[in-house]
């Protein structure tokens, strides 16, 4: 996993903050490669309750993770009961480290 | 605010630009959301073509603008007046302290949400949102912001610049 701990503190922070302390979340894609370079960093953020205006919220956590780490781009898959599940949140399970 | 003679053109024909993006923006605001966008309304948007279309009018005239302030006018506003400028989190980040934004963090956001409402290209969601998002924040503040001439710059043009290989 290609992550500093200073970061992985802003993400759990920010996911905690933003989304409840009961929300989980896993780093995937190609940032769990030790192997690659660079990238976006793709979570995959999981709460165990329904949820209101996600796009708002997967922004939100976005945004502010993005903010605090200097610009860096994040991509935010929202899992949630009320919410229709697409094969990426399967394959962002299976990839997923949990932060 | 001392503005060097040489960069006064590119920045007035840039905010001429801007000026008319934001008249743009503010006529689909106000065909679009005379009212309360409510849910019922948001059920339309399949049926209803031109509602539809006045959406994907909204969502690209806001986007445009945002871009236009932020990765162009922002910068060149910043160098104008002696300010460093540098990647896009830098110039936002100046742009909040010296009060030209209320929030680099809710420009980013912004601009968050907006990828992801294209991304998912849910036109539902996309308005119920978007009027959630006026409500919230309001077409205030984001005149208040527009008239300051705040400027932000894209994450996702810093890390395309990164791994991008010239053409």
């Amino acid at each position: 996993m290609r992550l500093k701990p200073h970061q992985i503190e802003v993400i759990r922070r920010a996911v905690a903050d933003l989304a409840g302390d009961d929300a989980q979340v896993s780093l995937f894609g190609s940032r769990t490669n030790d192997n690659a370079r660079g990238g976006d960093i793709d979570l995959l953020v999981e709460i165990p309750h329904p949820v209101e205006e996600s796009a708002w919220l997967i922004a939100r956590i976005a945004g502010r993770i993005s903010h605090r780490l200097g610009g860096q781009k994040i991509d935010v898959v929202l899992s949630a009961p009320n919410l229709k599940r697409f094969p990426i949140h399967d394959e962002a399970k299976k990839q997923g480290v949990a932060l | 605010m001392n503005i060097s003679r040489t960069k006064l053109p590119r920045l007035q024909f840039l905010a001429r630009i801007v000026r008319k993006e934001i008249r743009h923006l503010r006529l689909t605001n106000q065909r679009l959301f005379p009212d309360a966008f409510t849910p019922e309304k948001a059920g339309q948007l399949e049926t209803d073509v031109e509602l539809a279309e006045r959406v994907d009018a909204f969502v690209s005239r806001f986007g445009r603008l945002q871009d236009t302030v932020g990765d162009k006018l922002l910068p060149r506003y910043l160098d104008a007046v002696g300010e460093a400028t540098g990647p896009a989190i830098d110039n936002l980040n100046r742009a909040e302290k010296l009060g030209l934004i209320g929030s680099a963090e809710l420009w980013i956001t912004l601009r968050d949400l907006r990828n992801e409402m294209i991304h998912e290209q849910l036109l539902k969601h996309k308005t119920r949102i978007l009027s959630k998002l006026w409500e919230r924040i309001g077409v205030q503040r984001i005149d208040i912001i527009l008239k300051h001439r705040n400027t932000p710059l894209k994450a996702i043009h810093r890390a395309a610049k990164k791994t991008g290989i010239r053409l």
